[in-house]
């Protein structure tokens, strides 16, 4: 079977991709410069960027399997045994979807320290109602880069850390279906960051994250940045999306069936359904985007034969789908943990399957509800009214499937069930603020104002960040093997919970009472409730600070090592040792039980695993 | 089996739910009633808008209740009190409760839908037309209604968005083009919204009016006045550097006498530049856009 | 190889049956999303035609490039793919698969090269309007893919050499036979809508 014992002895690392990306992106500027035309100045920077992002690549190693295989070499084994221990395995290519894992929850944590720092300089800057202490170029960069970084981290801040580490675990596998894709979906996350950053070098984008043209034609630069970077995210959604599927799919342990898979799981394979379908959209319309940019092409040129609506079109028709790509996690964070601490069962099982797919399915049909007012067919609008307000419906079933599990319950109140909890009602706001928004005679108002931008931040921040933060104090001493300080958890949710509320809640009001979103200036009336807004954004922020307390004061101050199974649940993933073994199981575990049978009486232990139940140290 | 049999354990718990869910959902509907709404009752739209706004949040008060109280209800009263671990009853689900719960709010939603629906049929607000004659797909409903002063008693007003503000042409005076939006009061009005450069949307806060404004598209929106007195205009979609600038609060609902005294003396400030301008079309092609910084 | 023993699959068998199944999972995910890619050109191609902004969706005198040069990229992409997926079915007739398999990577590469000079000669420049923007944007798009797919080809081709050819490694190479097919089949319907409905 060997061909040859020859391979590629390039030192694959961070600091080789960082020096291979710098000549790759002037190559690509001075092929630009070269092809492009006269008064063009963009060919080279968006080449310059997928240049270096390649050069960046290949000097992490991803090239080494494609040529290996293309030269008829001996595929390089990238994860020896021996590379798989020490810090060092998290600063290289590696396909161990645990050091991914927390590759990617580093990444994410640094990445949303810079979008939170955008939000307060945003913020401060709405301390007066004209633009004194930002100049409006700059705030309007500002609210695009925050905008755009936080739907980054968004739409890997669950699947990336959790889903990468816990689905394998969770399932009774070994390893991913395709590591390699894996580890790319990871890998093109840090270069799309610092594109993104990049883009302040050029002023900045002036289009928010949803980049319409003809504004994002016409622009300067550092929409470059925004294309390219986007479309490094777009590469993230659709590999990850391949990976869990043919994870979830094709790797289960014997006895696994879909109706004993956890609901975490479940949240994953729906919203991998939707990366995998609408980031290929995305990355369509930004190619059209680039060609509109670089060779005045006029797709979306009305003056020329083209359309602004084709863009948005495209645009929500990824856009829509993409936001359940964030919720859709949470939901099944929500309804993965609730039961373990209320020592129930979860509450209707099939019924909460069916509201996960119901989400996923209706979110492809209301992408126009972004457009009731940009002027397009009035017959079009029944449609997308009545199925956004349809969605209530599944959405609704999670919320009865959760209060059902609680029900008559014996709750353990824990740091993760107190962020579940807020879930629930920041959730139910997000939610109902929703149908107000979908509603067309009350969005003319509504739409584009700060109700809007209170209804996603509700959705979003209230509803997946809070699930995020769930999920990091109920598994972060699996991943980690040292426990949260609950004390520090219960000042950090509450802190977060009621700054959150004071923050977002009156921006509701704000909305309502005119004022536009994404803007530097406004009605000087509303200073009073901007300023409260811009106070307790502040105390968000520091809630987010405790968080990061909680972290180093447990991990490196007051070491509270876990033990495999601290919170007695019954799911597979605590059943192995902490910290977790390379191999993940010693052998194929056979799973004879459901996750979530609390209180049944004789309930077997939910899988054989071969008697390392309990045991401790690494394999 | 026991379809709608309640069991004995839940009894005391749904007795005292329904109990408090009734008289907060009572007390809540009464109180959220009382508020007036945006963007008020300046024109018919604005109050359609308003009493939709205050019918949702009407809806929306016992839902909130019903959910937060079981919440809080579930955090104090199923708690566990022993020290160590206890689990819970086996429920694993409850097919009737199941089906009412999607059943009722399946009514809820449909409810809305319709009340959105006659509300949007009856209010008749935006649509646009691109080129007439040859408009078809989603970004052209109608044709050939751009021709001015053809529509009725309609009177016809362009509102033509461009970086950083807006201008408004009177179709049915002369295609005057003046820098504030003066309506006369209970004339029913059809704005034109149309951009000269890029995406813009024209709100009209107290009129109840968002509509975007694209270039090469003729937007339309219909709007009756109903009651005098200001509004503020300002630009909803972010449009560039001075986006949060571009507004306008001199908008004036005005009776019919006055708005003839003003638009006058509109024509004649502006006859010199009337001469100028192009004439009145349906939605101005800016020369092919460039790109620069 | 230590992705491989990761698995459970004490021997190479087994392990193989399972890659097969997980390349066959892995091929029909990547082809959904693919094609919500191209379908995403095609609402461009049908949204922009049929609103024909200032009648420049096609402008005066600007049509389809020749029609039988399209033709013949588009013959040589069927060729290739059928090829490609006449002799992965061989798997247990090495001797065709290994006839075969550069026979496809020689007609890929002519797929790339046509296409690419077609894109060269196109009679009408990219500024001239929404048909023109339309066709070399998912004709660009469509062969870049095609390259691709070349590449992981000719990859396939260096793995099938005298040592490297075994069962284990033709499997999931099989199901890679979809992806030319699948490609194969999105170059028709752009044939259709750029050269015939255009």
């Amino acid at each position: 079977m060997v061909v040859s014992e020859r391979r590629l002895s390039l030192p694959n690392n961070p600091i080789t991709g960082i020096v291979l990306a710098i000549p790759g992106y002037f190559a690509g500027v001075w092929l630009g410069t070269l092809f492009g035309l006269d008064d063009d100045q963009n060919t080279g920077i968006i080449l310059g960027y997928l240049f270096a992002t390649a050069a960046f690549l290949i000097g992490i190693g991803f090239l080494n399997y494609p040529l290996e295989r293309l030269f008829g070499w001996q595929v390089t084994p990238v994860t020896d045994p021996a590379e798989n221990t020490g810090i060092g395995r998290f600063f290289r290519l590696s396909l161990d979807h645990k050091v991914i894992g927390i590759q990617y929850l580093v990444t994410i944590l640094i990445m949303l320290l810079f979008g939170g720092i955008g939000a307060m300089l945003i913020r401060t800057s709405l301390l007066v109602p004209d633009s004194t202490i930002t100049p409006p170029g700059n705030y309007i960069s500002l609210i695009g880069l925050h905008a755009v970084m936080m739907i980054f981290i968004t739409s890997a801040v669950i699947v990336g850390p959790f889903g990468n580490y816990l689905v394998p675990l969770m399932i009774g596998a070994r390893r991913m279906a395709f590591p390699r894709l894996e580890a790319l979906s990871f890998w093109v996350v840090p270069p799309a960051a610092v594109i993104l950053a990049a883009a302040t070098f050029w002023g900045g984008f002036p289009t928010g994250w949803t980049g319409y043209p003809p504004l994002s034609v016409q622009a300067g630069q550092g929409m470059d940045s925004y294309i390219v970077g986007f479309a490094l995210i777009a590469v993230a959604l659709v590999t990850s999306g391949i990976n869990m599927l043919a994870t979830i799919i094709g790797l289960r342990a014997p006895g696994m069936t879909w109706t004993r898979l956890p609901m975490f799981v479940w949240g994953i394979f729906t919203t991998s359904i939707l990366g995998l379908l609408a980031a290929p959209v995305l990355a369509a319309a930004l190619i059209m985007l680039a060609m509109d940019r670089t060779v005045n092409t006029s797709f979306f040129l009305a003056s020329n034969g083209g359309s602004n609506y084709l863009w948005e079109n495209l645009f929500w028709f990824f856009g829509h789908p993409e936001v359940y790509i964030f919720i859709l996690p949470a939901f099944g964070i929500i309804m993965e943990i609730v039961p373990h601490f209320a020592r129930k069962p979860l509450w209707g099982y099939r019924t909460g399957v069916v509201g996960l797919f119901g989400v996923a399915l209706l979110s492809w049909f209301v992408w126009q509800h972004h457009l009731f007012v940009s002027g397009i067919a009035p017959v079009l609008r029944p449609f997308y009214m009545l199925s956004t307000e349809l969605i209530s419906i599944p959405t609704g079933i999670i919320f009865l499937v959760v209060l059902g599990t609680l029900w008559r319950a014996r709750v353990w109140f824990t740091v993760p069930m107190l962020f579940c909890m807020g879930f629930l009602f920041n959730f139910l706001i997000g939610g109902i603020s929703g149908v107000y928004l979908s509603d067309v005679p009350t969005d003319v108002t509504l739409h584009g104002s700060y109700f809007s931008m209170a209804h996603f931040h509700y959705t979003i921040m209230g509803g997946e960040i809070f699930a995020l933060m769930a999920a990091a104090y109920y598994w972060l001493p699996k991943m980690t093997g040292k426990m949260l300080s609950p004390t520090i958890g219960r000042i950090h949710f509450w802190w977060m919970f009621i700054a959150f509320n004071s923050t977002f809640f009156p921006l509701f009001i704000v909305g309502l009472l005119n004022m536009p979103r994404r803007v530097a200036a406004y009605n000087p009336d509303l200073v009073g409730l901007n300023r409260w807004v811009t106070i307790s954004a502040y105390f968000l922020f520091g809630s987010m600070l405790v968080f990061a307390g909680n972290l180093i004061y447990s991990w490196f101050f007051v070491a509270r090592p876990a033990v495999a199974n601290p919170w007695h649940a019954r799911s597979l993933e605590w059943q192995v040792p902490t910290p977790v073994p390379a191999a993940n199981f010693d052998r194929v575990p056979v799973i004879v039980a459901g996750p979530y049978e609390y209180g049944i009486p004789n309930a077997r232990p939910v899988a054989d695993l071969g008697g390392i139940v309990g045991a401790t140290g690494g394999g | 089996m026991g379809a709608f049999r309640i069991d004995e354990a839940d009894r005391p718990h749904l007795v005292r739910l329904l109990v408090i869910w009734i008289v907060l959902s009572a007390i809540g509907v009464l109180a959220v009633l009382q508020i007036h709404y945006p963007p008020y009752d300046q024109t018919v739209q604005g109050q359609d808008q308003s009493r939709t706004l205050a019918l949702l949040t009407a809806l929306a008060t016992p839902v909130f209740i019903a959910v937060v109280m079981m919440v809080l209800y579930s955090a104090v009263f199923f708690r566990r009190t022993t020290p160590e671990l206890v689990d819970g009853p086996p429920m694993l689900g409850n097919t009737p409760v199941q089906i009412a719960w999607v059943a009722i709010s399946a009514i809820v939603v449909l409810f809305l839908a319709v009340v959105g629906i006659a509300t949007l049929a009856s209010s008749n607000v935006a649509h646009a037309v691109g080129q007439p004659g040859r408009a078809i797909g989603q970004a052209g409903g109608q044709t050939g209604s751009g021709t001015p002063g053809g529509a009725g008693s309609e009177m016809q007003v362009q509102v033509i968005a461009q970086q950083w503000y807006f201008t408004y042409r009177y179709a049915d005076y002369g295609g005057v083009e003046t820098t504030h939006l003066y309506l006369p009061v209970d004339r029913p009005v059809e704005l034109h919204i149309t951009s000269i450069d890029i995406i813009h949307s024209f709100w009209a806060y107290q009129l109840g009016v968002k509509a975007d404004a694209n270039p090469g598209v003729d937007n339309i929106f219909h709007v009756t006045p109903q009651k005098t007195g200001s509004f503020q205009v300002r630009c909803a979609e972010l449009c560039g550097l001075w986006h949060g600038n571009m507004a306008d609060s001199e908008g004036q609902v005005v009776s019919q006498s006055a708005f003839d005294i003003w638009i006058a003396q509109q024509q004649k400030d502006f006859e010199v530049i009337s001469k100028a301008v192009p004439s009145y079309a349906p939605y101005y092609f800016p020369e092919p856009l460039i790109k620069g910084g | 190889m230590a992705v491989r023993t990761r698995a459970y699959e004490a021997d190479a068998a087994a392990a193989a049956a399972l890659d097969t199944r997980l390349a066959g999972i892995g091929t029909w995910l990547f082809l959904a999303a693919d094609l919500f890619f191209f379908v995403a050109w095609w609402f461009a191609f049908f949204y922009l035609r049929a609103l024909n902004n200032h009648q420049d969706w096609k402008a005066q005198g600007i049509g389809p490039p020749s029609k039988g040069y399209g033709a013949i990229v588009l013959v040589l992409a069927l060729a290739t793919a059928i090829t490609y997926f006449l002799g992965s079915r061989q798997a247990t007739m090495a001797f065709l698969f290994r006839l075969l398999t550069p026979v496809a990577l020689v007609l890929g590469i002519a797929t790339c090269l046509f296409q690419g000079y077609e894109m060269w000669h196109l009679g009408f420049g990219l500024t001239e309007g929404g048909y023109p923007s339309v066709f070399s944007g998912l004709s660009g798009a469509w062969v870049i893919q095609f390259a691709l797919a070349t590449a992981w080809l000719a990859s396939i081709v260096t793995q099938t050499g005298p040592a490297g050819d075994t069962i284990v490694r033709r499997q999931p190479a099989a199901s890679f036979a979809w992806i030319l097919l699948y490609l194969a089949a999105i170059g028709l319907v752009n044939y259709f809508l750029l050269y015939v409905v255009a």
